[in-house]
């Protein structure tokens, strides 16, 4: 048996097995569909999950005899999991918005068990149903979720003078990340 | 390269952190979200030379360790507010959680090493019935806050808890660091505690304790002292005050002390911020892990603050303790502000501390089924069933273990927190305690015996016979103008009258006066005419120490019974 080959016949010979073993091509009807965000995609889910999101309230008594350490206000979040959805609240320990880039981190409360290594973030506006952007958040290895996404144009604007420690003009939806 | 310049990386973190605060971009201080803050700042902000300074520097170990070197030393003085020790340790140990310091060799001491000695707190897990794994490791850290950050608070950080409880557990610290549990603990100490002399003066002041026992034993019951008892007396009442002296110097050095030490500590306590860890990410619901974080708050106050409990012999003695057990100890019992201890549901709790053999130390609630005898039951119980598991698994009986005994557990009851660290800094000595109630003893004594013993030593003046005269022949009364009569007595010498000794005392028939009686009874022998005029009473000295009446010493008065006959009449 000839045991010497040329490399690039091996290589060949290699795509050509990958190429026989790959999925077929997603049609362009199944490629629009992937493109489309998640809550055009489920309308119902994403209904379903706001009205729970407007059912977590966040009161403040202001009889406190000192100001309470974090300052800030906790943004309301829904952890929507495989089969299981939670109502959570996320502190929000960073914000800034600079050249049309929002640069957050957050924390949820209480932490997730077990923790997502990445989170898809949907910012949902306070003064109605209607999801803002989505953005993909990162794990940082002292618990927090560090979201750096490019804003629309008109929310860069609005978010320019928002500080941390103000009421924050969004909800969360945090979902598990889907595979790229 | 200068150490300064190799590391300005992290100054140019330190004050973008700093500014992104005061300009209320990031939540939490620079201190307190160190680890986030630094995770943000080397992803989106450090410039590609900084990164490379960092990766350098990560590069070797010797850089590595020289640049933890520098931040516990140079940085620490220069950044963190009001002489915090713990505070460059917890900036490590939060740095070490994130990149790239999570892969440096140099920090990985302060990956594992555990913030504290270790209080751990009894929380059930739920439908646990006591298992080891209940009790959990309570760690707090005492930060110092920015000026634009209202202090005084507490904090948990990966668990969650009625804010009421944590802030009882604060507020239990305070009191009895400045409060009324510093009283009780200092109350306490001075009753039964061991004292701050060194081994010497101790045994130099026992040794004057028992010599005032055994002067004031041979002054009572032993022999006649005669021209002894001045000198003796001197003796004893100069070395009660000596000891009295030196005990009262020794204890009121050692209250100011402690409570300027506690006073300082109570004061930090009120500024910074206290952040609570415990492992589990539990929701904790009652109150019983309450007592063990107060005593983890102060554990935490002293890693913070090492030096403002130096010149406290009771302070450093207890944190001392507190931090250098190998043995790890756990409470429970809920705490009130006040810093009392409340019960709690004890067994299961007993139960997983029988099971867990680290635990040395078991501090509860004083209640009725928090026993020492309880809990060696349930020790003996699990014991006995491991060994039948262990039986019936290998077919072989288990060796006896002759050192069984020493890993029981001790529990120890607390009333309140002051107990607590009464137990723990040993603050509770039998032998101090025999010799405080014996000094105390002793001491009642001779506050008793001091105004015989004062007249011993400084004598009463002799007292002049002033009348009144007895009303009655059959009587002769010696009236005298001194003001302790109990230390005179009045002799008769005659020919006529049978001579006699009488006491000096104040007489209330009238006429009132102090005086001594004595009843006039004529001598049998009639050879001549007897002259009942004759004769000289004497007016001696009689000491006496309470009970016990000396033999008399000098005479210090002499009167004819002419004279004491005729005086008011004439």
């Amino acid at each position: 048996m000839k045991t010497e080959l040329p490399i690039e016949r091996v290589l060949a010979w290699r795509v050509a097995q990958a190429e026989a073993d790959a999925p077929p091509a997603p049609r362009a009807a199944r490629l629009l569909e992937l493109s489309r965000a998640w809550w055009e995609r489920w309308p119902e889910s994403f209904e379903r999950l706001v009205t729970q999101l407007g059912s977590i309230r966040v009161n403040y008594g202001h009889a406190m005899v000192a100001e309470p350490r974090g300052r800030g206000y906790p943004v309301p979040a829904i952890v929507a999991r495989t089969n299981v959805e939670i109502g959570s609240l996320a502190e929000i320990l960073y914000f800034n918005v600079a050249s049309a880039r929002l640069r957050l981190r957050f924390q949820v409360q209480p932490p997730l068990d077990p923790a997502e290594p990445q989170l898809e973030v949907t910012f949902i506006a306070v003064d109605g149903p209607r999801p803002l952007f989505v953005a993909p958040a990162v794990l940082a290895p002292s618990g927090e979720y560090r979201v750096d996404a490019e804003l629309p144009e008109a929310l860069a604007r609005a978010w320019a003078e928002i500080k941390v420690t103000d009421r924050m003009p969004f909800r969360f939806v945090l979902r598990e990340a889907t595979p790229p | 390269m200068g150490t300064a310049l190799r590391f300005v990386w992290f100054w140019t973190f330190w004050h973008w952190s700093k500014e992104s605060f005061r300009a209320e971009m990031l939540l939490r201080g620079p201190l307190n979200g160190v680890a986030g803050n630094w995770d943000e700042w080397f992803h989106h902000e450090a410039c590609a030379e900084e990164q490379a300074a960092i990766a350098e520097v990560g590069g070797s170990e010797r850089a590595q360790r020289d640049f933890v070197q520098w931040l516990l030393h140079t940085w620490a003085t220069e950044a963190v507010p009001g002489d915090n020790s713990e505070a460059p340790v917890f900036v490590l140990r939060e740095l070490a959680r994130v990149a790239p310091f999570d892969r440096w060799s140099a920090l990985l001491d302060f990956r594992t090493r555990p913030a504290s000695a270790g209080i751990c707190a009894i929380v059930l897990a739920e439908e646990s019935a006591g298992k080891s794994t209940d009790l959990r490791r309570v760690d707090a850290v005492v930060l110092p806050v920015e000026p634009s950050v209202i202090g005084g608070t507490i904090a948990a950080d990966d668990f969650q808890v009625e804010m009421a409880d944590l802030n009882a557990s604060r507020q239990a610290v305070v009191t009895v660091l400045s409060g009324s549990g510093l009283a009780r603990l200092l109350a306490r100490w001075v009753a039964l505690g061991p004292r701050a002399y060194s081994r010497w003066l101790a045994v130099i002041l026992n040794i004057g304790w028992f010599a005032v026992a055994g002067l004031l034993a041979y002054l009572l019951f032993g022999p006649e002292p005669g021209s002894w008892l001045p000198p003796l007396s001197a003796t004893l009442v100069a070395l009660w005050i000596t000891l009295m002296f030196v005990s009262a110097v020794g204890l009121g050095t050692q209250i100011r002390a402690a409570w300027q030490t506690g006073k300082k500590l109570a004061a930090h306590l009120e500024q910074d911020e206290i952040r609570m860890t415990m492992p589990g990410q539990l929701a904790l619901k009652g109150g019983s892990a309450g007592f063990a974080f107060s005593l983890s708050v102060l554990s935490a106050i002293h890693r913070a603050y090492p030096h403002a409990a130096k010149r406290s012999w009771l302070w450093q003695r207890f944190f001392a303790r507190l931090d250098s057990s190998n043995r790890s100890r756990a409470a429970t019992g809920v705490i009130t502000p006040d810093g009392r201890v409340r019960p709690v549901l004890i067994e299961p709790k007993l139960r997983a501390c029988a099971e867990q053999n680290d635990v040395g130390e078991i501090f509860a609630p004083k209640q009725r089924d928090a026993s020492q005898r309880k809990l060696d039951q349930i020790h003996t119980t699990l014991r006995t069933a491991e060994a039948a598991r262990n039986q019936s698994s290998s077919g072989v009986a288990p060796s006896p273990g002759y050192a069984a005994e020493s890993h029981r557990p001790r529990i120890h009851r607390c009333q309140h927190l002051a107990d607590a660290i009464a137990k723990i800094g040993a603050l509770s000595s039998p032998w101090q305690a025999g010799m405080n109630a014996a000094a105390l003893a002793l001491s009642g004594v001779m506050l008793a015996a001091l105004p015989d013993l004062g007249c011993i030593l400084l004598p009463p003046p002799p007292p002049a016979a002033v009348a009144p005269s007895s009303p009655s022949p059959y009587f002769l009364w010696v009236s005298l103008d001194t003001k302790r009569p109990d230390f005179f007595q009045v002799v008769l010498e005659s020919q006529a009258w049978v001579n006699r000794r009488a006491d000096v005392a104040p007489r209330n028939s009238t006429p009132a006066s102090v005086r001594a009686e004595i009843r006039l009874v004529r001598a049998t022998r009639f050879n001549e005419k007897p002259n009942f005029e004759e004769g000289t009473v004497w007016i001696e000295r009689r000491p006496r120490l309470l009970l016990r009446e000396y033999a008399p010493t000098e005479r210090v008065g002499r009167y004819s019974l002419r004279y004491l006959f005729r005086l008011g009449y004439e």
